[in-house]
């Protein structure tokens, strides 16, 4: 009986040691719902969301729910981002699941909310990190990288997307390995490339929100003060030229002097035209890249997202 | 031989001078003011041998007198009509450039008076930031003198017609349809035009512009020429004749008589054909009219400045002061610079 407990408790360590295992404690009101960014207020709002992201230890970086990785590849990975961490001073996410989903916005709370809600940026300024988000689900699969903090102004919509493009042959392949470690090191090079010029006049508020920068509008200050001073110029140097060359003499004509005693208007013909003015439509347009906000109230912006 | 009238109070036998506060003659002496009219049969004359003419490098003739009262020489050009005695300060007239064809049939007297151009010469500087702080210095306000200058006034009848076609053009939309609409009209016109006492100044010397830009003079106030006005000012005789100066008020009352026509025709667009617009009448006389002027020399260039001696109306071409140009504008430029900053600044923030 004693050797058979024994090989019970083997079997399930054994057994337990080949699952992933990403769950912390539960979340509850004495550990705030495990978030500790305090910038994120729980509210009746947002609880259900709190309460629905798994609760994990931010330092392990890859959490391969769908279970697409094996435990080297999530070791080689988790390695790879630590040097990201490491170059960036930005914290990166790797997140695979298996959800089911109607619309891709789901995917994007899931995201963010894992992001938010758990200790991911904590110490680092704004919260700024990435994380790439892959949702094996079906025949849908879905996946989009998503930027907090600062991470917005290196990775603005163009360089996500390019880096989406790179890795889609190998996501719709199911290289997941080769896709996950060229979205680090295209991230990595972006970093190194520095903010791109579409998003040097942006910061990060403290919420995690892009907005633009103060900057002075010296073209247009110039260009007005030009004009304001050559037409103050120009008013009072004329002021100085007072002589005028006179080059009729209506003064010296009163109207009872004036007889026109022929007048003539005989009508001739008349010529109609005409033309439809089309009713002015309201043009739209979409796309996708801006910061904007998750049930945490923090700021992101996201990639296009990619099916396949 | 010439002759040089002064004109004498018939009390005291002192020289008066026209005064244009009171619009009447004025003896400084004795106090006694008497109309121009009277003056007449009150003016003393006495006969002046001219001396010698003198010409200088400049081709200018001028001409020595002596002066009536104190005998001192007087020096003018040879189209002056009116002058002062440097010594006694006396106006002599010299009359053979009043007579005959030179003889104004009407003048306006002056009614402004010196103290009045003084003080709009001095205002010159209000609302002009650009002018030279010396340009109406007290030295130049001493220079401004009163002067008759001689105009030929034109009376001209312009005779016009014209035809051809004429649109009226109406809008309107109905729903999503706009309509044009373009009626056409044969037009024609004719009319007359009667011109009254259009001035050209006839003298050389004055720039035409300048002239142009005090009129118009209230002829209600002309009355007939007695050299007594002249008293008190300068005078010029005319040295451009009435022919050469009504080609100026023909250019002027031609435009104006397009412009009559022009007005008659509530088109929007029209079309001439034929269009014909001439002087067929004119009548001219030759009036003094008074003027101040003052000439300003700023950077070795003289400016020319007259005042309506009737209205009042300054005008001239004031120089500029490059510096303060300069200057100022690079002031308005950095304040609009600043204002521009804040504002700026205001709308990112608030």
């Amino acid at each position: 009986m004693k050797y058979l407990k024994l090989s019970l408790m083997i079997v399930i360590t054994s057994i337990l040691s080949f699952m992933p295992v990403y769950a912390l404690e539960e979340r509850n009101e004495s550990n705030n719902f495990g978030v500790n960014k305090k910038e994120i207020k729980i509210t009746s709002s947002n609880k259900e969301n709190v309460m629905a992201t798994p609760y994990v230890d931010a330092s392990e970086k890859i959490y391969d729910y769908a279970d697409i990785l094996t435990d080297q590849e999530e070791e080689y990975l988790y390695k790879k981002v630590q040097e990201f961490i490491s170059t960036t001073n930005m914290d990166m996410v790797i997140l695979t699941d298996s959800k089911s989903y109607n619309y891709d916005s789901q995917n994007e709370t899931y995201a963010t909310d894992f992001y938010d809600y758990n200790d991911f940026g904590l110490n680092l300024e704004n919260y700024s990190g990435v994380l790439l988000y892959r949702n094996a689900y079906e025949l849908d699969p879905y996946y989009n990288v998503y930027m907090f903090g600062n991470a917005q102004l290196y990775y603005d919509f163009d360089r996500s997307e390019e880096m989406l493009d790179a890795i889609y042959d190998d996501m719709r392949s199911q290289s997941y390995l080769s896709a996950f470690e060229d979205f680090v090191d295209i991230y990595t090079n972006f970093y190194e490339d520095g903010i791109p010029s579409s998003m040097r006049d942006y910061d990060i508020d403290e919420m995690g929100f892009m907005y633009k920068k103060y900057s002075y509008p010296w073209g247009w200050a110039l260009l007005f003060s030009g004009i304001i001073s050559l037409i103050y110029a120009s008013i009072f140097i004329g002021r100085n030229k007072m002589v005028k060359k006179s080059r009729e003499a209506q003064d010296y004509l009163a109207k009872e002097d004036i007889d026109i005693y022929k007048t003539v208007d005989q009508y001739l013909r008349s010529t109609t035209s005409s033309y439809t003015v089309s009713p002015s439509s309201s043009s739209s347009g979409g796309g996708g890249g801006f910061s904007s906000g998750g049930s945490s109230g923090m700021g992101h912006s996201s990639g296009g997202g990619r099916h396949g | 031989m010439g002759k040089v009238l002064d004109v004498q109070c018939p009390h005291c036998s002192a020289p008066v001078h026209f005064s244009a506060k009171i619009g009447k003659m004025h003896c400084e002496y004795c106090g006694y003011e008497f109309d121009a009219s009277e003056i007449k049969q009150e003016t003393t004359e006495e006969v002046v041998d001219t001396q010698e003419v003198v010409e200088d490098e400049s081709d200018v003739n001028y001409v020595r007198y002596n002066c009536p009262d104190c005998g001192a020489e007087i020096i003018t050009e040879e189209n002056t009509a009116a002058t002062f005695c440097l010594y006694c300060g006396n106006t002599s007239i010299i009359r053979s450039r009043l007579e005959g064809k030179f003889a104004p049939s009407l003048i306006i007297p002056f009614k402004t008076e010196k103290e009045k151009a003084i003080e709009a010469f001095k205002n010159i500087r209000k609302g002009r930031p650009f002018v030279p702080a010396s340009f109406n210095s007290e030295a130049n306000i001493e220079k401004i003198t009163g002067l008759y200058i001689p105009f030929w006034l034109y009376d001209i009848t312009v005779d016009g017609k014209m035809d051809g076609t004429a649109t009226k053009v109406k809008h309107w939309t109905t729903g999503n349809t706009h309509y044009t609409k373009t009626d056409y009209y044969n037009v024609e016109r004719a009319g007359k035009m009667y011109f009254k006492r259009v001035p050209v100044d006839g003298s050389k010397k004055f720039d035409n512009d300048i002239m142009n830009t005090i009129e118009p003079f209230d002829y209600k106030e002309l009355v007939k020429y007695n050299h007594a006005y002249l008293s008190g000012f300068l005078a010029e005789k005319y040295d451009v004749d009435s022919e050469e100066a009504f080609e100026d008020a023909k250019a002027r009352v031609l435009v104006s008589g397009k412009e009559t026509i022009d007005k008659s025709l509530s088109y929007a667009t029209v079309n001439r054909k034929n269009e014909v617009i001439e002087v067929t009448d004119k009548q001219n006389e030759y009036v003094l009219l008074p003027v101040w002027m003052v000439s300003v020399k700023y950077n070795n260039e003289f400016y020319i400045f007259a005042m309506n001696g009737q209205t009042g109306e300054f005008v001239g071409n004031i120089p500029l002061d490059k510096k303060k140009v300069f200057l100022y504008t690079a002031l308005v430029f950095l304040g609009v610079l600043i204002i521009f900053l804040i504002g700026s600044l205001l709308m990112y923030y608030v």
